[in-house]
């Protein structure tokens, strides 16, 4: 019986360079999709706190952009199977050493929401700050938000980078600092079922305001989109390059044991046992690939999530769903990029054998 | 087994290096086919052996034409061994491991190893023992799955006179015990062995000595 594992610890060097290859390429569709899709649900958790329904300005690109008057929280919380409704700031500014910041302006009634670890809600003039953030910035007393002086009136913890990473103050403060009423509102309600209903009634009330499910706002949320169209190209190159530099090594591979394929050639073994060799041999150096950019890829990430520069704003999620896709990725990738050779090594002719030595 | 190759001729781009060679083995006959370089036998030996096809001629096993014997890989298995120059023992497979490659039956290899000598040797990888010891494991992969006939090119090209001689005693033993022997070779001495001699020279059969 032919052994793989042999051929492979023959051949070290080669089989050293094609394991390189596929880890990086793994490990490089690991990251990428755990951040990308940790930014996605990282943002797409805040949303969905106390929020059934969102409201933004119509026909923004973007939640940053969107302005809406915040006035009218008070008629929607009027509608019928609304349970309550508050308004939201989404802003950025540098916090000196930090060269941005996410700020959040939120109205009285979502400081529920930010599990205070000391110190109160805020007050005008006043911040809490997420927990990352408070260590960052080593414990201050008072942040400078665009020349503007705020005292740090409580520390909170959340288990969303985002906020963990940002500032929160109140609606008033938001405001006078960006320069605008309200970003979005985010909306809660009894009955889920009447989540449709809901968004009729409060889309009759303004035309410049659009009201969406915050399922429904996720799925079109452009920003969503590009980052999962680039995570998804970024992937796919990386893909592409995993399978390139498993051709080449590979073809290096072949070259180098012609003889053996000739030998085996000549006596008898078919095309397809050749092939299989050699698939099995990739298909070994990916299972141990894929383990090794497993376990490289969670330490990245962890070693991100507590890096003081990323603010803890990056923060990915190998999920097992993730795994097993990586995974198929990974033996698919490996059998592509192993066909070719393989199917070169299985027409190697014996008389190359014979040429080399005879008359 | 009987092979017959009739009218074959054979180019090398313009080089004409077959001229109309007529040939028959009988299965259990030992052949040896000698001559000089270039005069023609390891093409001879490889059109033989279904490893290249004639420019034209044509090559018979037992009457059929190649493309009557169906898959050639199979064919080859199981009625063709070949012995090169070179041992080509894969380094890194034990000379048991080599010699199971292809054998149909993986309970013959060991009695197969005993049989040439190479018992003691199965766990040891080709760099771990002599070049005769070599060459005798690329016999036993050879005659594994007990072809009807063993082509061999140059098969002592490598070796000293006592291996070389020992090489063609085994020949001789196994020709006796019913497998063909097809030997290309410079060495004269093989003619002490062989059953028929046949001469090459310039691409062509110029003298055939049966004992």
């Amino acid at each position: 019986m032919i052994t793989p594992i042999k051929a492979l610890r023959k051949n070290r060097f080669k089989t050293a360079l094609i394991f390189m290859s596929m880890s990086v390429s793994i490990a490089a569709i690991f990251l990428i999709s755990a951040i990308s899709g940790g930014v996605v649900s990282m943002y797409s958790a805040m949303l969905k706190t106390d929020g059934d329904i969102i409201v933004t300005q119509k026909g923004i690109a973007d939640t940053f952009f969107s302005d809406i008057n915040r006035s009218m929280v008070d008629e929607i919380v009027q509608i019928e199977g609304v349970r309550e409704a508050g308004a939201l700031i989404l802003g950025a500014a540098p916090v000196e050493p930090l060269p941005i910041v996410g700020i959040y302006g939120v109205s009285e009634n979502r400081f529920k929401s930010y599990t205070l670890t000391q110190g109160s809600t805020p007050k005008n003039g006043e911040v809490i700050l997420g927990s990352k953030i408070y260590e960052t910035l080593k414990h201050p007393k008072t942040i400078i938000l665009s020349k503007q002086k705020f005292v740090v009136s409580g520390v909170f913890k959340s288990r969303i980078g985002f906020e963990d990473g940002g500032v929160v103050m109140n609606l008033h403060d938001g405001g006078v600092l960006f320069h605008k009423s309200a970003s979005i509102f985010l909306v809660s309600l009894d009955d889920l079922a009447k989540s449709d209903s809901v968004v009729i009634k409060i889309n009759a009330l303004n035309p410049d305001i659009e009201a969406k499910t915050t399922d429904s706002f996720i799925d079109s949320y452009n920003q969503f989109k590009i980052i999962k169209t680039s995570s998804d190209v970024i992937g796919a190159m990386a893909f592409l390059m995993g399978i390139l530099g498993i051709v080449s090594m590979m073809s290096m591979v072949v070259n180098d044991r012609k003889t053996e394929f000739g030998i085996m050639r000549s006596i008898g073994l078919s095309s397809w046992v050749i092939i299989k060799k050699l698939l099995a041999e990739t298909l070994i150096i990916a299972l141990v690939a894929f383990s090794f950019a497993l376990a490289l890829s969670l330490g990245v990430l962890e070693l991100i999530e507590h890096a003081d520069k990323f603010q803890g704003y990056i923060n990915g999620e190998i999920t097992v769903s993730l795994a097993l896709n990586v995974f198929v990725v990974s033996v698919v990738m490996a059998m592509l990029g192993t066909l070719l050779p393989a199917i070169y090594a299985a027409r190697i002719d014996p008389m190359t054998l014979i040429q080399r030595g005879g008359a | 087994m009987r092979i017959q190759a009739k009218n074959i001729e054979h180019y090398y781009g313009i080089e004409h290096v077959l001229r109309g060679v007529d040939i028959s083995i009988e299965a259990g006959s030992f052949t040896a086919i000698i001559g000089e370089s270039g005069s023609g036998k390891t093409t001879l030996l490889s059109i033989l052996s279904t490893l290249l096809n004639p420019t034209s001629g044509e090559v018979t096993f037992d009457e059929k034409a190649i493309s009557e014997l169906g898959n050639i890989d199979v064919f080859r298995r199981h009625n063709i061994g070949f012995v090169f120059q070179f041992h080509y023992l894969i380094s890194y497979l034990t000379l048991r491991e080599n010699i199971a490659l292809s054998a149909l039956d993986e309970a013959t290899v060991e009695p197969l190893m005993e049989s040439l000598g190479i018992g003691r040797l199965a766990a040891r990888y080709s760099d771990e023992v002599s070049g005769g010891e070599r060459q005798r494991a690329a016999i036993a992969r050879a005659l594994v799955n007990r072809p009807a006939v063993v082509f061999a090119d140059e098969p002592t090209g490598n070796l000293d006179t006592k291996n070389a001689l020992g090489v063609y005693e085994l020949f001789k033993r196994f020709s006796q015990e019913g497998t063909g022997f097809v030997v290309a070779s410079h060495d004269k001495k093989i003619a002490d062995y062989a059953d028929t001699i046949i001469e090459m020279e310039d691409g062509k059969i110029v003298k055939i000595l049966k004992r």
